[in-house]
């Protein structure tokens, strides 16, 4: 108790300061006035007593000083004075502190927004309870890949294991959902009975799907996600007022999962698994798995444990499955090995970064601390410890470091989130992705580091040169140890040569995005909507046709719409592509016989009899064989205005018109480059291919017309030969299609209008709608994501390097000063003594450019598929760079070399 | 043990004189104080009165004694410093353990007794 007594005591001096001064001073007065009385009393001279009495006291001054000492807190006294002091410090060079709090921004900054990223994808452990339990596993075949499980492989594994607890199956994609006559396009997931035991979360209103419910053709039910059933939902308690169809069927809410629980992928939805039929094939590769491992079994243990079941099942069915073996990661590992790399070097990048930002704030304030190295030496004289002088750097540094960290959070959160939202969807755990407390405390280590690493730089500089020298101000007009500058010099020049090398890649990156720009997609982009449709499986073909002929009908009778046309897939629009082999033949190599089977193929009736099956596959694989004839394509299906709507130049021959109907001859229109190809020398119009591979329709296709190459993957790869077919001959393979809407009005009109004709003709179908412009600059988008992050990296960086130069260049004109006054003495004028100071940092420059140059070289050499029709050395973008970076030094190096140039030699010589 | 210790032990003693000054003579001012010290100990000790002045204000946030404006005999302003009662407590306290050290020391010091 007595020490705390004791502390409450001081801790309430802190505050008493002037009572404490008044009370002290009366007490020794009072002291020293009893002492003279005796003294006087004795016998002494008033002076005598009075000398006599303050001696036996010890001298006032001292003894105040003792009582301070034990009636505050020294300690937290004396920090407070080393606060005063950092601040009035900062306050009298702001140029010096703005810059160093800038670069410790940038470090603290970049840090911050890489570990965030660090954090929420891979040291943050994933939402479920013991997460490291938590397994993917794979089939694994002959060949070494790694498929989806089938269903019987998968009931064996979980019949026959030792080593889990609980395993289930799923798989994920986007389904209709209408809620009322609204309808969505949420994630939904198809999971499989012990699928909540294997994650460890339970709904948290309602329940989980009952065994009657998870059988096949069982009335669908849904379990669905909180943030759906908040927003979309309306919320309500009563999950039994929700009436929601699943793909035009009614389900009924069963159940709400908490908020955050969104696996697998994002999922909004649950249907049990078992409503679907069950799929008997060992080798179709339908299914994602994830179990839970028993309770003290590990992943090493439960690996053999699975490897013996697919081996005795390959034993038994042999070739009925192709699995071999199973592959077992953990969860975690799964989500986030492909970026585990990546990650790490970025996070060991930022550090290097953080250094470098160090070092120039070093060489900042001891550019400053030559000029007080007369006021640190007077303050050792007088009896400073060297742990005070410490300390003193300490506060300064931490005053500095807190500020630029307080800004660097700032700029991270900032910039993090315009990042993150211009980031590829590919990065796993996008949404654990935040500034949270974790982030915060590691900030502030850094900054609690930074300041300490600099203040113990900066003072172990200064404290060795000794006080006598410095009092003597001998060192001043030796100057600077040129060893010291040295050091310094090859410091910014490797700062250099990295600022070079990714100002290069960021020049060549940024040319390679204009070449992109520049390239002729093959059509027009403009004024043009597009609206995308899925059609739903339990619509035939005929129907197909049908619907999207009134579509048309009716999409074309909108005011204010040119032109629709329409395809399967549209150009630049990622997706999957078809493509196949095609066989050039005329109609006079398929004999009668060969007639006849087509027909059968096509009714359907070929399946039941092998022999004819045999004979009708032979004759296709022959033709096959034929390599002359035979050529690849990529295979389009599209409407009758697709060209024109998307301005595709017609080069020959005609485009697809109302003649081509089901039951006319079947045409297709090809691309120029197939036209090159297959027929450099004579006319390919009238010419008929056989592409029945691709839809299963083996009538030939009669080429009618020939027109101008679109890029249709992207911009970047050469444009592929197509074979374009029209879908009212062709319906087979069109689930989904993709419209596009040119119109000469703005577009709002037109989208409720289509939106309108869409639910008027089919309430199932949903529209999602989109525009040419938009699509076309989104295939652009990974390209600009790199450019943006090497552009950042290469601004930081050269910000920081400028930093540098600035702080290396006041620092060697601090010290340099005697000899600066000399010369403008001995008559240097103003732009000599500049010149002096710039041609020091040009030629730093000058070095660092060419082993920039060299290393730029070898390193883009490299990355060369980053690159785009611009050569890796392309003299345009480095000595562009070059000239950049020589004005970027001499920049920052003047400042310092103008104060050069106004040192007042009577000042700089009086200090002899 | 080092400077800093010998302090510590030194201002333990000193604390211990100025409970005992007070406890023999009542309430006294700081000079007071360590005039007595000084006759007490017979002149062994010589420090400079100033140092008493951290102990004194040592011992009142401990709370050993407290202290009071009053009129010296200048008829000049001081302050009376006195014992309170956990200062009481204290000092026999301390009292004792300074017994019982310098008896288990003396023994060790002079074997001889021990023997016999």
């Amino acid at each position: 108790m007595r020490p705390l007594r004791a502390t409450w005591a001081r801790a309430r001096n802190l505050f008493r300061n002037q009572k404490l001064e008044r009370q002290i001073e009366d007490e020794l007065a009072a002291h020293v006035d009893l002492h003279i009385s005796d003294n006087l009393r004795s016998g002494m001279s008033p002076a005598e007593a009075r000398r006599s009495a303050l001696l036996k006291l010890g001298g006032i001054e001292q003894t105040k000083e003792n009582y301070r000492e034990t009636a505050g807190f020294p300690t937290v006294e004396s920090v407070a004075q080393d606060l005063r002091f950092a601040l009035r410090m900062l306050r009298k060079s702001p140029g010096l502190a703005t810059v160093a709090i800038l670069t410790l921004a940038l470090g603290i900054g970049a840090n911050t927004a890489i570990f965030t990223v660090f954090y929420g994808v891979l040291l943050r452990p994933l939402p479920f309870p013991k997460p490291e339990q938590m397994v993917q596993l794979h089939e694994v075949n002959d060949r070494g890949g790694q498929p989806n499980f089938s269903d019987p492989n998968f009931e064996d594994v979980q019949a026959k294991n030792h080593s889990l607890q609980a395993i289930a199956e799923y798989n994920l994609g986007p389904e209709v959902i209408s809620v009322g006559d609204v309808s969505f396009r949420p994630i939904t997931s198809a999971v499989s009975r012990d699928f909540p035991r294997v994650m460890g979360v339970q709904p948290m209103l309602g329940r989980g799907f009952s065994p009657e419910e998870q059988h096949f053709n069982a009335a669908p039910v849904a379990i669905v996600s909180y943030s759906f059933w908040k927003q979309i939902l309306g919320g309500s308690q009563d999950l039994s007022s929700f009436h929601l169809k699943i793909g035009g069927r009614p389900a009924a809410v069963v159940g709400i999962m908490p908020p955050g629980f969104r696996f697998p992928g994002n999922a909004d939805l649950w249907v049990p698994r078992e409503i679907y039929e069950r799929y008997p094939s060992r080798t179709a590769h339908n299914w994602q798995v994830i179990a839970r491992l028993a309770d003290g079994i590990d992943i090493a243990r439960a690996r053999p444990d699975l490897s013996t079941i697919a081996r005795s099942l390959k034993q038994q069915y042999g070739q009925d499955t192709s699995m071999t073996d199973v592959a077992i990661e953990s969860l975690h590992s799964a989500m986030t090995g492909n970026v585990r790399l990546g990650l790490v070097v970025l996070l060991i990048a930022s550090v290097f970064f953080l250094l470098i930002a160090c070092s120039n704030v070093v060489n900042l304030m001891l550019a400053q601390a030559a000029a007080r190295q007369q006021e640190l030496s007077i303050r050792a004289a007088l009896g400073a410890g060297a742990g005070r002088l410490l300390r003193q750097f300490v506060t300064e540094s931490l005053v500095l470091s807190l500020i630029g960290g307080a800004f660097g959070v700032a700029a991270a959160f900032w910039g993090l989130t315009g990042l993150l939202r211009l980031a590829p969807a590919t990065l796993p755990r996008l949404e654990e992705v935040s500034i949270n407390v974790p982030v915060l405390l590691f900030s502030f280590g850094i900054v609690v580091l930074i300041a300490v690493a600099v203040g113990m730089g900066c003072a172990w500089k200064s404290l060795s040169v000794s006080p006598e020298n410095a009092l003597n101000e001998g060192s001043r007009l030796q100057g600077a140890a040129p060893r010291r500058q040295m050091a310094l010099r090859v410091m910014i020049a490797v700062q250099l040569v990295t600022v070079m090398v990714l100002l290069v890649g960021a020049g060549l990156m940024g040319r390679s995005l204009v070449r992109v720009l520049s390239v002729d997609p093959g059509f027009t982009v403009g004024n043009a909507l597009t609206m995308e449709l899925d059609l739903p499986n339990d619509v035939n073909p005929a129907r197909r046709v049908q619907l999207l002929n009134e579509l048309f009908t009716r999409l074309r009778s909108l005011p204010g719409v040119e032109q629709v046309g329409g395809g399967r897939l549209l150009p630049l629009f990622s997706g999957s592509r078809a493509d196949g082999s095609f066989v050039v033949m005329n109609p006079g190599q398929i004999s009668p016989r060969m007639r006849d089977l087509i027909q059968r193929s096509l009714e359907g009736s070929l399946d039941s009899d092998p022999v004819l099956l045999k004979e009708f596959s032979d004759f296709f694989e022959e033709l096959f064989r034929d390599r002359e004839h035979m050529g690849d394509a990529d295979y389009r299906v599209v409407s009758q205005g697709y060209f024109e709507t998307l301005r595709i130049p017609v080069l020959k021959g005609r485009l697809f018109e109302d003649r081509d109907t089901p039951d006319s001859q079947s045409v297709a229109v090809i691309s120029d480059s197939l036209a090159q190809q297959k027929w450099p020398d004579h006319d390919p119009l009238g010419q008929t291919i056989e592409f029945g591979n691709m839809d299963g329709d083996p009538r030939l296709l009669m080429v009618v017309g020939v027109v101008g190459d679109v890029r249709e993957s992207s911009l970047e790869a050469a444009p592929r030969p197509v074979i374009y077919v029209d879908y009212r001959q062709r319906p087979q393979t069109v689930s989904e299609f993709s419209f596009v809407i040119r119109n000469s009005g703005v577009p709002v009109p037109v989208f409720s209008a289509a939106r309108e004709i869409v639910r008027d003709l089919d309430p199932r179908l949903v529209p999602r709608f989109n525009s040419l412009a938009h699509i076309y600059s989104g295939s652009l988008d990974a390209r600009r994501f790199s450019l943006t992050l090497v552009a950042i990296f290469s601004a930081a960086a050269l910000l920081l390097a400028m930093a540098g130069i600035y702080g290396v260049n006041a620092y060697s004109v601090a010290q340099r000063t005697g000899e600066i006054g000399v010369r403008t003495a001995l008559g240097a004028s103003a732009s000599e003594i500049m010149t002096m100071i710039l041609k020091q940092a040009v030629f730093t420059a000058l070095a660092a450019i060419i082993v920039g140059i060299l290393a730029s070289a070898a390193l883009t050499r490299l990355s060369q598929s980053l690159l785009f029709e611009v050569s890796p050395v392309d003299p345009v973008t480095f000595s562009a760079v070059t000239i950049f970076l020589l004005f970027a030094v001499v920049l920052a190096s003047w400042l310092p070399a103008r104060r050069a140039t106004r040192i007042d030699p009577m000042i700089a010589l009086r200090y002899q | 043990m080092g400077d800093h210790d010998k302090q510590d032990v030194w201002q333990g003693t000193l604390a211990l004189m100025v409970l005992k000054t007070l406890h023999a003579l009542g309430p006294l001012h700081g000079y007071g104080i360590a005039r007595r010290i000084e006759q007490t100990s017979g002149d062994l000790l010589s420090v400079n009165y100033g140092t008493l002045y951290p102990a004194l204000l040592k011992l009142e946030q401990d709370g050993y004694i407290s202290s009071e404006w009053g009129i010296s005999e200048n008829n000049r302003k001081a302050r009376f410093y006195k014992l309170t009662r956990t200062g009481r407590r204290r000092l026999e306290k301390e009292t004792r353990d300074w017994e019982q050290t310098t008896a288990i020391l003396a023994r060790f010091l002079n074997p001889e007794e021990g023997r016999s």
